[in-house]
């Protein structure tokens, strides 16, 4: 078996009275695709950002990368996420003002150097190559997912997050974009964790777990 | 590309992007900026346009012998009847002045009487240079006196009938004077009864070699200070009575330091304002934009690099909204000191800096708080725009 990529041990998160998610024990092997299902409030972004190292947990043990996320310092948390993460929205979260190319380019800005040769190449493996110069608000909901797409695999993450990235999606943006998450896992050969609420989407994945008021109630292996 | 260069595109285009609001914050912060760079100009110019004055209405301080008496009353400087003459020492007064430090300007003074056709004749020693430069109202007919020449008021040019060119004979306690009369002079004041000649030569004449009556300093200073410069020239010569001249330029100096008030309180009033809608507007646009901050802090940058590029931007605008702070507040100085106060209004370099100081300290000011408050919050409640 692989190394393990996101491994916890009674993870927890709670949000003074409520909690969010029960402890809960997970190993991620690397390069897996996991999907993770589960009604809404059921706690599936509030443990994707804590893997994602945009949250932090209440108690237990949360390793990600071999990095023990509860002992980095807010800044520390924030170059875990540059160096290791790469993040879809399920709201995109583009820059209005920058344009498909510059918000790629802001991505490298915080990671290291903008460097518009490496940005055009990322939109163009993602089908953009003629809408770099436009902006979010010119683009549709595909294209800017793709956009999102480009800019979480700009700085070659080895944990690539998405929370219902097609959740805004219709079906055949749907699957051009997960066709797209698989080409790019192929040839990138990282770790993919994703929520969504539709089976279809999840079945792309390796294996889903089911989340049911913070605790994990199910998963399944979707092929061998 | 250059990370900095880069940094700057994108606030560009993040200013632009709001444009209305920026053109709104920016001309905020020029008007604050300009209203007390120009009030400050004005207040610069009119306090040395009264300096000047100070120069045009003459001495601020006289320092005579300690018998002799200075009748202020009269406006002029009258040198009082003397009964007994007595007189300053030339290298004291000298010596005096260098050690109190007093920057000034000054005109040496000696008065006496001459005989001229079996009558005494008013006489009074100048370095008729100084004269031309310390009392530049005086108007001479005729030419500036070289050596052993002589300029004659214009009422006794009258009463004696005597022209520039004429030649006269005048008795000293030494023996007689030559004198060739260049020039007459009028000033509307007692000069006009006098006759100048250059002091050593009078000093000579007299049997008064070093000695002065009177001394008059253009002290560079006003009010209190002015008054601590008569004190410390008074230590420094016990016997001699140092006196301040009162002035029409007193009063133009109490006009000024309510004018100064004034402006400190509407530039107060103005900076106050602006500070609030700067704020508001500041506030406004990073609440606004807390989903884009925590989309910053979610794919990578840290609070402090978030918090800079936000900073960066703030001081972008104050720094565009000085530099036009300065060049509108200039304008606006020209027009208040010319139409107001019939002057003209310095160029003052350095005002670009205070201009562009009280923008970049409004803008930022205004952005600190809102931002303080976003950036505690974790990037996953910034992202859902909280
Ligand atoms: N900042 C917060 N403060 C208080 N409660 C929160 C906070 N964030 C999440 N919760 C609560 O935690 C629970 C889990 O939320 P979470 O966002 O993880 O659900 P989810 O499974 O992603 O739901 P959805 O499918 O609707 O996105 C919910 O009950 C939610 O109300
Ligand atoms: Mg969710």
């Amino acid at each position: 078996m692989a190394v393990a990529t996101i491994e916890t041990s009674g993870l927890t998160r709670s949000y003074g009275e409520i909690c969010a998610l029960k402890p809960i024990d997970l190993s991620v092997p690397e390069g897996e695709w996991l999907s993770v299902m589960g009604h809404s409030g059921s706690g599936k972004s509030t443990l994707m950002n804590l893997v994602g190292g945009l949250d932090r947990p209440t108690a237990g043990a949360l390793v990600v990368g071999g990095q023990d996320l509860s002992t980095l310092t807010e800044d520390g948390l924030a170059r875990f996420r540059r160096e290791y993460v790469g993040i879809i929205f399920q709201q995109h979260h583009l820059v209005p003002y920058l344009s498909a190319l510059e918000n790629v380019m802001l991505s490298q800005y915080f990671h290291s150097v903008p460097d518009e040769a490496e940005a055009r190449h990322a939109l163009e493996r993602v089908g953009l190559g003629h809408r770099l110069k436009n902006r979010p608000g010119e683009l549709s909901g595909g294209e800017q997912q793709r956009v999102c797409i480009a800019r979480a695999i700009i700085n070659s993450p080895k944990l690539l997050l998405g929370d219902e990235p097609t959740g805004n999606l219709d079906h055949k943006s749907t699957l051009m974009v997960m066709e797209l998450l698989k080409e790019l896992r192929a040839e990138e050969r990282f770790t993919v964790v994703m929520v969504t609420h539709n089976e279809e989407v999840a079945a792309w994945g390796d294996r889903t777990i089911y989340l049911t008021d913070g605790v994990l109630v199910r998963e399944e292996r979707t092929r061998s | 590309m250059n990370r900095r260069r880069w940094l700057l595109k994108m606030m560009f285009q993040a200013l632009a992007h709001r444009g209305g609001r920026t053109v709104l914050l920016l001309a905020v912060l020029a008007m604050a900026s300009s209203l007390a760079t120009a009030l400050w100009i004005v207040s610069l110019s009119m306090e040395r346009r009264i300096a000047e004055e100070v120069r045009k209405y003459g001495a601020n301080l006289v320092v005579v012998p300690q018998a002799a008496r200075l009748d202020v009353g009269s406006g002029g400087l009258n040198f009082g009847s003397i009964a007994e003459p007595s007189y300053l020492g030339q290298s004291e007064v000298e010596r005096a002045l260098s050690t109190s430090g007093i920057t000034s300007e000054r005109s040496l003074h000696l008065r006496g009487a001459l005989r001229y056709q079996n009558a005494d004749l008013p006489a009074e020693g100048v370095d008729f240079a100084e004269i031309r430069r310390l009392f530049p109202w005086w108007q001479v007919k005729g030419a500036w006196p070289a050596a052993g020449e002589a300029v004659l008021g214009g009422d006794l040019a009258t009463r004696l009938k005597l022209k520039p060119g004429d030649r006269i004979e005048l008795a000293g306690t030494a023996g007689p004077i030559p004198l060739r009369i260049s020039g007459t002079v009028s000033t509307g004041g007692e000069e006009d009864g006098l006759l100048f000649m250059a002091l050593p030569e009078l000093q000579q004449a007299l049997g008064l070699t070093g000695q002065l009556s009177q001394v008059r300093l253009m002290v560079t200073a006003s009010g209190d200070s002015l008054k601590s410069a008569a004190q410390s020239l008074q230590r420094q010569l016990p016997s001699a009575k140092v006196n301040e001249v009162r002035q029409t330029a007193h009063t133009s100096e109490g006009l000024l330091a309510k004018v100064k008030l004034l402006m400190m309180l509407v530039t107060a009033v103005v900076l106050v304002s602006a500070g609030s809608s700067v704020t508001g507007t500041m506030s406004t646009t990073v609440l606004e934009r807390s989903k884009e901050i925590g989309l910053m802090k979610a794919i990578g940058g840290t609070r402090l690099e978030v918090l800079l590029i936000f900073c960066a931007e703030a001081a972008l605008l104050g720094g565009a909204g000085g530099v036009a702070g300065y060049l509108l507040g200039s304008g606006i100085a020209h027009f208040i000191t010319r139409t107001v106060f019939a002057a003209s209004a310095e160029f003052i370099p350095w005002m670009g800096a205070v201009s562009l100081a009280v923008s970049l300290f409004l803008a930022l000011l205004g952005s600190v708080g809102p931002m303080v408050s976003v950036f505690k919050l974790d990037p996953v409640r910034s992202l859902r725009g909280e």
